[in-house]
């Protein structure tokens, strides 16, 4: 999983200059840490479930995607 | 008494007349019909127009689906026949979207959708009922937008698609919509007349009056636009003043928060709707940079091309910016300029039959002093840059139309507008320019550019019908559409009172670009320095009758020249562009060693005698310097030939060390166990090269904010972290030539070992950077404080040098905290000085005594992985008598960045004492090129021996002669027939 994302959904994700990394898995639980213009986009929620349906997709594992924003320090306020 | 603030809760007028222009706006279309047959078939690209397809059949698309993906293309096809109903009108394709896309109906190319528009007109081009939309879509928008803040909510990875529709349009409303769009924009500026803005204010709340919204009818539209014209429009009590020209352009990054590969489709998009806009309004012209850009166009989409080519021949989309790309003009060398604009303007004389006449580059970050020769040299009377006026952070920059002279003294015109090069020509926004404007009384018509920009679409409809409406509306400046030819030659052409700027262009903002992507300047200078000897060995090659690779090493500069880009080797942009310059690099690097090939010899490259201590290559050596082996020596003449080395002996008797003190022949050091010098004595000189810290590495707290690549604030220096000494200072080995020592230091995530080199033969200290650096938000720099009493940090630009006050006394010495430099910078006296030489570090800054070399940053936007990992470099710290011209310091920064190649080569033509800049083939390839740099400030003249022909930089003969008479700085072109 951790490869996965981090080789195949990154460098997608980069493609619009946000940033994906794995975290941490907890049974069907995965939290990735979302940068870049992920991290202030409004509508993540979409981009998480297209990755989760890549994910099934591609590895015929059902997970449900945790993101957890982190800020630039310049916008985080 | 006490009082209370009074909250009005019911609507001001303003605010029933902009709520009324919202409804008014719902009137525009007439007709509607949803276009219900549609796919959709989403890819990721892979290549300049080639896509992976993450499905093997389209799949359809509904009102509310969600379509696109991260870094996602969409295929989307739609059908439909042209209702009964809007048979014989105009009908529009009309879809709304954040993303951007390219639109064609019956296989014509109809125009661009995206942010800034919502429709595409279909009848003026296709006449058949049966409609087949092919529309390429792109999701990969600039990631602000000053006009449109409602997209960035939408902006995303994922879209919701909003339905396709035809429409016909109710022009008479959609005329009226102008019209008030333009009366607002004034009644809410505070930059005119208040009088007539209440004038406004009142008459459009009149005119809107006579509409019934209840109960809508375009008699009453029409109605209310009488009532304006004749209220508002003829009214003439107020007068405005000021004359402005409107020059529409679309700024266009071949990369940023996009790939090079994405820019194909983003300048189709831009070209079309300009192409449209232009069948529409016959008095409408555009502009449009980059030779590269033409050139993707007439490779992937042939059809346009032609079409374009003809709107360039009646004049009216003109080419401007005579460079390939619009490069950076801080860090590519001058032989790296000259190629930009000998590639850009051969293409536009190759298939458009003009030489352009200015340099048009309105986003790069600071210009070169060297540029001015260049481009005059290049056919350049006109030089055009934005930066200047809209984002110095210190000082306004004085002048808007004026006189730029060069280095070596060669004027060109220039233009730095006063405001912003995106604009979507309001008339607050061109009121704004004329305020800003400082050369009223003498510099004519102020420019101003109009049209949406950074990932190019240019102009609007709704720009050019307000601009038709600017001549009634008494308050505005005077206003006139041009081409940015019309505009350079009527204002500056035959103007002799403009005002002259002797000096670089140096931009208040974006210091950090000098050093972001550490990676991508090293190579960007190891391959300027590989292409002269490719060329030259081919040029040698050929001078014996054997093939020139023509052909590979132009494509080969091509893509050189295209990672020169502003946002792409100053290190402004995303992670894949990143790793796109880099397989470029890499591909150019390997293609280069190919085409100079292999030999026994050790070629010296330059046209000088090598003088200063030289690794040799060889996998016998017994030091391993940035990965390669091999030994160090002190050669003694060759230039343009082989030289023999032989490998030092193992005699260390000229070393004496004892702890960190060490005795060389030059030098009495005491080093402390961070590898800083405590004490550098030169014995030779008998003088002191220390005062305070040199060699001496500080890590600072880098946070300048949202342009975090870009910028590095002076308040760097306020936060500095503790750097641990993991492995104090040590000697390793030494042979009779080179002692190395090392130590390792390191912070809580990175580690950074320094090997120092010290000679028997050489003043030279090297040090040699190996770091792991896996930090955020931090700025590394080398710390030098010398023992010399100066007021000037002098600095090379690559075709001469610049001085710089290191005092700062005003604001202008304060602001240029950190400037940039090629390959060397010096502080001296008149009788000695020290010169750190780099190879590939572009940012130092410089305050009384002091240099600070900029090494490393970490920054995180636009690209969250910057700069982490790996990085090897050396520099060299040469301390010397005289001055810096007399210590041949230039010479020793081209020896440092020119290594020997095995070569057993020799060309018998040194133009010594100029520099061999570039050897190469003309472009028609009946000559070969020479370019001669003089690069101390010197005039002479030098004896040919025979007749050459002179050259422009576009390598148009325009004389013969057997005698080279050059002045200061001077580049020159001569070339012998083959």
């Amino acid at each position: 999983m951790e490869n996965y994302i981090n080789n195949v959904l990154k460098p997608k994700i980069q493609g619009d200059g946000g940033e994906i990394t794995f975290l941490s898995r907890d049974g069907d639980k995965v939290t990735v840490l979302m940068q870049g213009e992920c991290s202030k986009c409004h509508i993540l929620d979409r981009c998480l479930e297209w990755a989760e349906q890549q994910i099934e997709k591609d590895t015929g594992e059902k997970v449900r995607l945790e993101g957890i924003r982190k800020k630039p320090y310049f916008q985080d306020v | 008494m006490a009082h209370i603030k009074v909250v009005r809760r019911s609507l001001r007028p303003e605010e029933w007349t902009d709520m009324r222009f919202c409804w008014l706006k719902r009137y525009i279309y007439d007709l509607s019909e949803e276009i219900t047959s549609v796919t959709v078939r989403e890819a990721h690209q892979v290549a300049e127009n080639r896509y992976e397809y993450y499905d093997e059949t389209p799949r359809e698309l509904k009102k509310g689906d969600l379509y696109f993906s991260p870094d996602g293309s969409a295929f989307i096809k739609a059908d439909i026949e042209i209702p009964e109903s809007m048979q014989g009108k105009e009908v529009y394709f009309c879809l709304k979207t954040s993303a951007e896309m390219i639109v064609r109906c019956n296989g014509f190319y109809l125009g661009g959708i995206d942010p800034n528009r919502e429709r595409i007109a279909v009848t003026p081009y296709i006449h058949d009922s049966k409609l087949h939309f092919e529309i390429e879509a792109y999701n990969r928008s600039k990631p602000d937008d000053e006009r449109n803040p409602e997209v960035l909510a939408t902006r995303g990875c994922r879209q919701i698609f909003e339905g396709a529709y035809l429409k016909t349009l109710n022009n008479t409303v959609q005329s009226l919509v102008y019209d008030i769009e333009l009366l607002l924009d004034i009644a809410k500026s505070d930059l005119f007349n208040e009088g007539f803005r209440e004038l406004v204010n009142k008459e459009l709340n009149n005119a809107l009056n006579l509409i019934d919204f209840d109960a809508f009818r375009t008699e009453d539209a029409a109605a209310a636009a009488e009532y304006i014209n004749k209220k508002i429009f003829q009214n003439k009590t107020y007068r405005g003043n000021g004359n402005v020209a409107l020059i529409a352009h679309s700024h266009l990054d071949i990369a940023y928060y996009w790939r090079r590969i994405h820019s194909v489709q983003k300048n189709l998009r831009t070209v079309l709707i300009q192409l449209r806009l232009m069948d529409k309004y016959p008095d409408f012209r555009y502009t449009h940079t980059q030779a590269f850009t033409y050139e993707t166009l007439e490779k992937y989409y042939p059809e346009v091309f032609e079409e374009l080519k003809e709107k360039i021949a009646s004049g009216r989309f003109e080419p401007v910016g005579a460079m390939y790309i619009e490069s950076d003009c801080n860090i590519p060398s001058a032989e790296s300029l000259i190629r930009q604009c000998l590639y850009g303007q051969s293409y536009f004389r190759d298939k458009f039959g003009l030489t352009v006449n200015s340099c048009w580059l309105p986003d790069v970050f600071g210009n070169s002093w060297i540029l001015p020769q260049i481009l005059k040299k290049s056919g350049v009377d006109y030089f055009v840059s934005n930066k200047m006026s809209t984002w110095n952070d210190t000082n306004r920059f004085p002048h808007n139309n004026f006189i730029w002279r060069g280095i070596d003294g060669t004027e060109v015109f220039a233009c730095v507008p006063p405001t912003h090069f995106i604009t979507w020509n309001m008339p607050s926004q061109i009121q704004e320019n004329w305020e800003a404007y400082q050369e009223k009384n003498n510099g004519g018509q102020t420019l101003n550019m109009f049209g949406y920009g950074d990932g190019g679409s240019g102009a609007t409809e709704e720009m050019i019908e307000l601009m038709h409406r600017f001549d009634k509306v008494s308050v505005m400046p005077k206003t006139e559409h041009m081409s940015a030819k019309d505009y350079l030659e009527k204002n500056f052409k035959n103007n002799g009172s403009l005002e002259c700027w002797d000096g670089e262009l140096y931009l208040e903002m974006h210091r950090g670009t000098f050093t972001t992507k550490s990676e991508l300047k090293r190579f960007n200078r190891m391959l300027e320095n590989k292409f002269r000897n490719a060329e030259l060995v081919s040029s040698i090659r050929r001078l014996d009758g054997e093939d020139y690779p023509a052909e590979e090493i132009r494509a080969l500069y091509k893509k050189f020249l295209v990672n020169q880009f502003h946002d792409i080797l100053p290190g402004s942009h995303i992670t894949p562009v990143y790793r796109d310059a880099v397989a470029d690099y890499t591909e150019i690097n390997e293609a280069l060693d190919r085409i100079i090939g292999s030999g026994k010899g050790n070629f010296n490259t330059l046209s000088f005698d090598r003088q200063n201590i030289t690794f040799v290559e060889d996998e016998n050596g017994n030091d391993i310097r940035e990965g390669k082996k091999g030994f160090w020596r002190m050669p003694c003449e060759g230039a343009l030939t082989c030289i023999d080395f032989e490998k030092a002996s193992d005699d260390t008797s000229w070393i004496h060390i004892d702890g960190l003190n060490i005795e060389t022949p030059y030098y009495s050091i005491k080093f402390a166990s961070d590898g800083s010098f405590e004490s550098l004595f030169d014995k030779k000189l008998n003088r002191e090269w220390t005062q305070g810290d040199f060699n001496k590495l500080r890590i600072f707290d880098d946070r300048p904010g949202n342009y975090d690549a870009w910028d590095i604030l002076p308040n760097y220096t306020d936060r500095q972290f503790e750097i641990k000494i993991s492995e104090p200072l040590h000697f390793v080995c030494a042979d009779g030539e080179c002692a190395r020592f090392e130590t390792v230091l390191s912070t809580e995530k990175s580690k950074w070992k320094l090997i120092i080199r010290i000679f028997r033969s050489s003043r030279a200290i090297e040090v040699e950077n190996i770091v792991d650096w896996n930090e955020k938000h931090r700025l590394a720099k080398m710390y030098f404080s010398c023992n010399v009493l100066t007021r000037e940090l002098v600095s090379d630009t690559s075709a001469g040098f610049i001085k710089r006050d290191t005092h700062r006394n005003t604001t202008w010495q304060k602001a240029k905290f950190e400037v940039c430099q090629h390959k060397w910078s010096d502080m001296g006296e008149t009788d000695g000085g020290i010169a750190i030489i780099n190879e590939g570090k572009y940012g130092i800054g410089a305050y009384r005594n002091e240099m600070s070399l900029s090494l490393l940053r970490a920054t995180i936007r636009p690209d969250p992985t910057s700069d982490i990992g790996r990085h090897n470099f050396s520099y060299m710290i040469y301390p010397h008598a005289d001055d810096f011209i007399k210590a041949g310091i230039n010479r020793l920064a081209l020896e440092y960045n020119a290594p020997l190649i095995k070569s057993d080569l020799t060309l018998e033509r040194s133009f010594s004492p100029l520099l061999l800049q570039s050897v190469k083939l003309s472009e028609d390839g009946k000559y070969i090129v020479y370019r001669l740099s003089e690069q101390n400030g010197a005039r002479g003249k030098l004896p040919l021996g025979k007749a050459y022909s002179v050259m422009n930089m576009l390598e148009d003969v325009i004389a013969e002669t057997d005698l080279i008479e050059y002045g200061p700085f001077e580049i020159i072109t001569i070339a012998e027939k083959l």
